[in-house]
């Protein structure tokens, strides 16, 4: 594991919230996204948004990255509005977007090196996270040229040497080989319990149930359900039996 | 099950492009082209006053091939823009990997539905503007409809050509060079001492030979290309292995730059233009229009006894215009959809671009400009057709990264944006053409009012460079 910011761990932290959506809404068209969405996501906390295709997910996580502006309603990371605060909160995370699209004509290498130049900071990590991701081997190979699963490899290794304190994932583990997809979770969970905070997006249920504190299952824009995870194995539930009745 | 999947084309077709634009944009469109009819017919007797009768009628059918040139270009070599600038896109046209129908069939298909697609939404809009227009002139009727049919087999004949070149294409780069040369070879021993196409000829002095030859022309470009079209091909023009890290060593050779845009960001930029090979496609891309407006020039010369005094200001002209090609190339290399996990904005990206047009692009319009002035034996106007050619381009390529950012080929549908576009660029470069015409008459005045509208034009390219940030600063990489 990397030296992070290496915060407290999240058990010194109080519940300070580091995502915030109030009666958040997103129309397209005729076509209504996200309906009055109410949400809080707390630091050091690992939240899952869990739903079907098209039930709004990577609409949510677009609003909370600032790459859309909501209809109505408001969503604030770190307290800043995602609206208007955008050069005060990019810095500030890393997201893994659903479609894996390093640039196509850089190497890995080089495409670490762009992360780390444009988010200023140290490049001593690259050689780390090349061989974490069994990308050394890939030198002198352009993006263009990868598999989709080693592209998805590069998107996850610009996220994870961004060293912020908040990350959104949206289907990270699609393309992955187990193997892989077993070293990621085990990185994330060890960042979360160095204070960092992740929003991942998935459908696939069982690595949310291995992963996540809380999680929210969202079906045709609204949320229907904000579970905790502790709580659901007390009853003696399983996520996929909850989903299937929420969902069906 | 032809006619369903044409039909589906047809659909396709304008879902791909009212996502594009808005559907307002794409719908106004048509409205745009039938006002350019009824304005076409409402200013012919001025334009045929001032140009002459036939020249008139020249402009018209060497516009018509060129439109059918450019809609071609954007068919038949657009969707390698998509795939790069959106990531995966898919078409109808890729139907034959995954189901039984073969790539040329699907391709001969897809080339109807172009021409049914750009029939429709342009050639019939133009034909009724111009209906429209004739009730205020004394053009008769049969004889707009006959030279509006010789007009849309010049079309048709540039639609086909660029069929044809994109087949070979597929092929090699030589074999595209060489079925150029070959196709204008022919051409011009046809048409020697004659009009410029088959269907003026038979319009202007009744040859029906002429008329049946022109329409020969596109039939036998489509075939050809058609056969040519094969099952499998292999693109080798990107490197498997092989690439040397160049990221830092670009980073610290724009370090200076960081006023402009961020040093890591141009270093991406150039790392992709050089890798992608963009560099010769612009090259080629200048080529075949400057070499096609050439080839008129000399048609227009030696074939028939008109003189247009096409000289190297009006070519500074010309490709300073084309300067929007080189901008909306370097938006074409590959997606930014990365730039949106990073924290840097659209205006960043943009400039940056316009940084690389500035430095490392420029040699593509010198060379034309230096070897057309040498051709013409004027080298003593190319300091002065590099003046205009470098204002020209600045101005128009900041006005288009201005008003279209990371999306010039698609902002460009747009009808709204498009008339804009149109707006700014045109009147000056009509300005600067007559200008350049006049060269010799009145070389003292002429030179002054040129130095004024690059004055004015300098300012305005200021004034639309301050005005990136403020529009695009908070705009998404989507």
């Amino acid at each position: 594991m990397r030296a992070l910011f290496l915060k407290p761990s999240r058990k010194c932290l109080d519940n300070m919230s580091v995502i915030n959506c109030s009666n958040l809404s997103k129309r397209y068209d005729d076509i209504e996204a996200l309906n009055k969405i109410n949400l809080e996501v707390n630091e050091g906390e690992f939240f899952g948004l869990l739903g079907p295709n098209g039930a709004g997910k990577t609409t949510l996580l677009k609003i909370l990255t600032c790459q859309l502006k909501p209809t109505e309603g408001k969503a604030e990371v770190f307290a800043l509005d995602t609206s208007n605060e955008f050069t005060s909160i990019k810095p500030k995370i890393s997201i893994v977007p659903e479609q894996e699209s390093p640039p196509s004509f850089l190497t890995p290498r080089e495409v670490l090196e762009l992360v780390t130049n444009i988010r200023k900071i140290d490049n001593k990590d690259i050689d780390y996270w090349l061989e974490f991701f069994e990308l050394e081997h890939m030198e002198g190979r352009v993006c263009r040229n990868l598999s989709r699963g080693q592209k998805q490899k590069v998107m996850l290794a610009s996220a994870f040497i961004s060293e912020t304190k908040l990350m959104f994932l949206d289907e990270p583990f699609i393309n992955l080989d187990p193997l892989v997809q077993s070293k990621v979770r085990e990185w994330l969970k060890e960042y979360v319990e160095k204070g960092g905070t992740v929003f991942i997006n998935t459908h696939l249920l069982e690595n949310a149930e291995r992963l996540c504190d809380r999680a929210a299952i969202i079906h045709q824009g609204e949320i229907q359900s904000l579970i905790t995870l502790d709580d659901l194995r007390k009853q003696k539930l399983t996520l996929e039996e909850l989903f299937h009745e929420i969902v069906k | 099950m032809n006619k369903l999947i044409l039909f589906r084309m047809l659909q396709e077709e304008v879902r791909l492009n009212t996502s594009f634009a808005s559907g307002k944009g794409f719908f106004s469109f048509p409205i745009l082209v039938l006002i350019s009819g009824l304005l076409a017919v409402l200013f012919s007797d001025v334009m045929m006053n001032d140009m002459g009768y036939k020249e008139y009628l020249q402009i018209l059918h060497i516009s018509a091939i060129f439109y059918g040139l450019f809609a071609g270009s954007l068919a038949f070599f657009g969707n390698e823009f998509l795939e790069r600038i959106f990531g995966y896109f898919g078409l109808i046209l890729g139907l034959s990997a995954t189901q039984p129908i073969t790539q040329r069939k699907i391709t001969l298909l897809y080339f109807c539905k172009e021409i049914i697609f750009y029939t429709l939404f342009t050639m019939l809009p133009a034909l009724l503007g111009a209906l429209i227009g004739i009730n205020y002139t004394d053009i008769n009727v049969v004889n707009l409809l006959t030279f509006s049919f010789t007009l849309y087999i010049s079309f048709c004949t540039g639609i086909s050509f660029s069929y044809y070149i994109s087949s070979f294409y597929r092929i090699s780069t030589t074999s595209t060079i060489t079925a150029v040369f070959i196709f204008l070879a022919v051409y011009s021993s046809m048409f020697y001492g004659k009009e410029i196409t088959g269907s003026l000829d038979w319009y202007l002095n009744g040859n029906i030979k002429l008329l049946l030859l022109g329409l020969a022309i596109p039939i036998m470009l489509s075939t050809i290309a058609t056969l040519n079209i094969q099952e499998h091909n292999t693109n080798g023009s990107i490197n498997i292995i092989g690439y040397k890290n160049r990221f830092e060593e670009y980073n610290q050779t724009y370090s200076w730059a960081r006023k402009i845009s961020m040093p890591g960001i141009i270093a991406k930029e150039r790392i992709d233009l050089e890798r992608s090979k963009t560099g010769t496609k612009m090259f080629l891309s200048f080529l075949f229009p400057l070499g096609f407006l050439t080839f008129m020039n000399w048609f227009l010369d030696k074939g028939l006894p008109i003189q247009i005094d096409f000289n190297t200001i009006f070519y500074g002209v010309m490709i300073g215009f084309f300067g929007t090609m080189l901008y909306s190339w370097l938006n074409s290399i590959d997606t930014p959809h990365f730039y949106s996990t990073l924290p840097i904005q659209v205006s960043d990206i943009i400039r940056a671009r316009l940084f690389l047009f500035g430095t490392i692009t420029w040699w593509i319009p010198l060379i034309f400009m230096a070897l057309i002035s040498y051709m013409s034996n004027e080298l003593n106007l190319l300091p002065i057709g590099l003046i205009v050619m470098v204002t020209v381009g600045i101005y128009i390529v900041n006005y288009t990264a201005m008003s279209t950012g990371l999306k010039t080929n698609s902002a460009l549908f747009d009808a709204f944006v498009f008339i804009k576009f149109f707006l700014i660029s045109v009147p000056p470069m009509i300005a600067m053409t007559i200008l350049s015409l006049a060269i010799n008459h009145k070389p003292s005045t002429i030179l002054v009012a040129l130095s004024v509208i690059c004055g004015i034009l300098s300012l305005l390219s200021l004034t639309f460079y301050k005005r990136i940030d403020t529009k695009w600063n908070n705009e998404s990489f989507d």
